[in-house]
């Protein structure tokens, strides 16, 4: 179990940094994810992390000592490849005993150890298959054996189960969180999958473009994104974003925008006065907006239903607007079909202003 | 149910058990149990047709006919006749019984053994080092084009620059290992202690190139992620490349053993020209104590007998090899 703390820590490729400056204090025990889309230097800190890659600059530290220099065999760190990464010419025994060899350990404490962690992972009965015997999961499965059979200081998890079907993936989320809470070690989660970071991890960190955007619990990233970019990358289906722009109206400060006046909420007014342009970008998740056929009490939007599409439970509705199509969750009893008119009211409490330029949030 | 009624299998479904089965439109989704629905084809299509092929492949195989089995098949019935310049004599079988009782003969299957072990014991080791060495190196294409060179050379040609490498009055290692004292008196290739691991040298130098090109290859598709996982684990990089990348490496291995010991049987012009056998027939291994029977001494018949025999043990080496690398591949899959 350790602290990681990466301090100004660069990665460069070339001439091109992949990694920009990125600081990071994992607490002992915490699960933390790196989110963000492939190319966001995500893996590339991983890999660092790990002593697979040079650090360009800056250090990573492991309860405060710099591992910068370590070669990975000697930074205690287990890693769960995308692919597994399981040796195919070992039985799933040699597989997970394989670190505990690498180390030195003694036969019968090898296998008391992969006992138990086999045992743990409910592959106990697979121990004389081949990795070409096994299926994704289970694949998946012996290749989170071989970490955690060792005890190591830290867990690297680079997209484990990216490449699981859709049942199985939700199953192994639940899994792995388990399992993290249960052995108490320091992991770091990356994955591009925003449901994963948002329903496992302690802290997130999203990434874009080599750059750390946000760092905080998954409430934070999703209820307070700090710019824009994360507010359109996290949450499913995406955040809506209008072009719309700040008036004064008889005291009041209210967003215009073709389709609808909403005045602003009294502590919204004070976020914005002075600091904001006259233009901004407004966004509102799916969920924060109701949607009617009949126009409520109100300052509402207007619209014109695009296309629904029932997705089970819920339903979405696509909502054509003077300059851009907005997506509304609704209940799957709304009896709109397309080109009704429609009205939305929004959940003040849950949209956001964004600046128009640099995309930073206003709240 | 209307049509298809009379052409269908109906499966055995247990009393009690309900199956339904959707189609198409919204109107067939209705209680259907499973069974009724499965019509046979009425008649199926006829096999794709393949007659032609035979046609398209008849002149490569005539061609090939005539330029290698009808050699092969005269191999073999020469090899039982007394034949020298000019007709033949029907011997049956005398040329191959002869063989065992012939010291030379047997003297250069254990020649052969020792030059074939030695050249490939070399090679291997040495090509693969340097395909690791060579391997990510920033000057890769440079340095592959560049060790390429030796096997570029007919290997007559080879022979004769290494002749005068080792030449007793101006060659080069002559005068090398002479200055470092390995070397008493004589020339390299007069003495028989040294004239073997001379031919053994010329055919490393000329032919690791490949096993290092074969290997090369080979490295490129071992696994990265495997490497940096056994990495992880706590693997040295020694360790790695015995544990991930020689594993990875065997079915190139294979090839290029193959490739060199079937080559090492064959080629012998730079040991021909080099030594031709001797001295006191210290490197006459068997191809070219072959080459003496069958062309120095005109005995064609026994030629072919010689030729037969190490035909054969090539083969059955080759499918021995075969199988040893074959073994751990399937259990790799």
């Amino acid at each position: 179990m350790a602290r990681i703390s990466i301090n100004k820590v660069w990665k460069y490729y070339g001439t091109s940094p992949a990694v920009r400056e990125l600081n990071l204090e994992c607490d002992d025990g915490s699960f933390v994810s790196i989110l963000g889309p492939s190319g966001c230097g995500k893996s590339s800190t991983m890999r660092m992390i790990a002593g697979l890659e040079h650090i360009s600059a800056g250090d990573i530290l492991f309860d405060g000592q710099r591992i910068n220099d370590l070669p990975p065999k000697d930074r205690d760190v287990a890693m769960v490849f995308e692919n597994y990464a399981l040796y195919p010419h070992k039985s799933v025994f040699d597989n997970i005993a394989n670190p505990l060899r690498l180390r030195g350990f003694a036969a019968d404490k090898i296998k008391e150890r992969v006992t138990s962690a086999t045992k743990l992972l409910e592959i106990d009965h697979l121990l004389n298959r081949r990795p070409s015997e096994l299926s994704g999961g289970q694949k998946q499965r012996v290749a989170i054996g071989r970490a955690i059979v060792r005890e190591p200081k830290l867990f690297l998890f680079d997209e484990p189960i990216a490449h699981l079907d859709a049942k199985l993936r939700a199953h192994m989320r639940g899994e792995i969180k388990h399992l993290q809470r249960s052995l108490g070690t320091t992991m770091i989660y990356v994955t591009h999958d925003q449901l994963e970071a948002l329903s496992m991890a302690d802290m997130i960190a999203v990434m874009h473009d080599g750059e750390l955007q946000q760092w905080g619990t998954p409430s934070e990233i999703f209820n307070r994104p700090v710019n824009a970019w994360v507010a359109g990358f996290v949450g499913e289906p995406a955040m809506n974003f209008l072009s719309a722009e700040l008036r004064s109206e008889g005291g009041n400060t209210v967003l215009t925008h073709p389709n609808f006046n909403i005045p602003l909420l009294p502590q919204q007014v004070a976020l914005v006065n002075g600091s904001a342009k006259r233009e901004v970008r407004m966004g509102v998740r799916p969920d924060a907006l109701s949607i009617s056929t009949t126009r409520p009490d109100g300052p509402v939007i207007e619209g014109r239903i695009y296309v629904t599409e029932l997705l089970g439970g819920d339903m979405l509705v696509d909502v054509q607007l003077a300059d851009a199509r907005i997506r509304v969750k609704t209940s799957t009893d709304f009896t709109g079909v397309a080109d009704d008119a429609c009205y939305m009211t929004v959940n003040r409490d849950k949209w956001h202003l964004f600046d128009i330029e640099d995309g930073h949030a206003y709240f | 149910m209307t049509s298809g009624v009379t052409n269908v299998s109906v499966a055995q479904v247990p009393p009690g058990t309900s199956l339904f089965r959707a189609r198409g439109t919204s109107s067939d989704i209705e209680a259907r149990p499973i069974t009724a629905v499965l019509p046979l084809p009425v008649r199926l299509n006829s096999a794709a047709p393949r007659r032609y092929y035979l046609y398209l492949m008849a002149p490569a195989i005539a061609v090939l006919a005539f330029i290698s089995l009808y050699p092969f098949v005269w191999l073999i019935v020469m090899s039982l006749q007394d034949v020298g310049v000019g007709a033949g004599e029907w011997v049956g079988l005398k040329n191959y019984t002869r063989l065992f009782n012939d010291v030379r003969f047997l003297e250069g299957w254990v020649l052969l053994a020792q030059y074939s072990a030695m050249c490939l014991a070399l090679q291997l080791s040495i090509g693969l080092l340097l395909a690791v060495i060579v391997n990510g190196a920033r000057w890769e294409k440079f340095l592959v084009t560049a060790l390429l060179m030796p096997m570029m050379m007919a290997p007559a040609v080879a022979g004769l620059v290494w002749l005068f490498l080792y030449n007793g009055t101006f060659g080069w290692y002559h005068w090398l290992f002479q200055s470092l004292g390995w070397l008493d008196s004589g020339s390299i290739l007069s003495s028989t202690d040294t004239a073997m691991l001379a031919i053994v040298l010329v055919d490393v130098w000329q032919w690791t190139p490949l096993i290092t090109l074969i290997a090369l290859a080979g490295l490129k598709r071992v696994p990265q992620d495997q490497l940096e996982a056994n990495m992880v684990d706590g693997a040295s990089p020694l360790r790695n490349f015995f544990a991930i990348t020689l594993p990875n490496l065997y079915p190139v291995l294979l090839i290029a053993i193959m490739l060199r010991f079937m080559d090492n049987f064959r080629f012998i012009d730079a040991a021909l020209v080099l030594t031709g056998g001797g001295p006191a027939d210290s490197t006459k291994i068997l191809p070219i104590y072959l080459f003496e029977v069958a062309f120095k001494f005109f005995k064609l018949g026994r030629g072919a007998a010689i030729a037969l025999t190490l035909l054969v043990v090539t083969i059955i080496l080759g499918k021995l090899l075969v199988r040893i690398f074959e073994k751990p591949k399937s259990e790799r899959v």
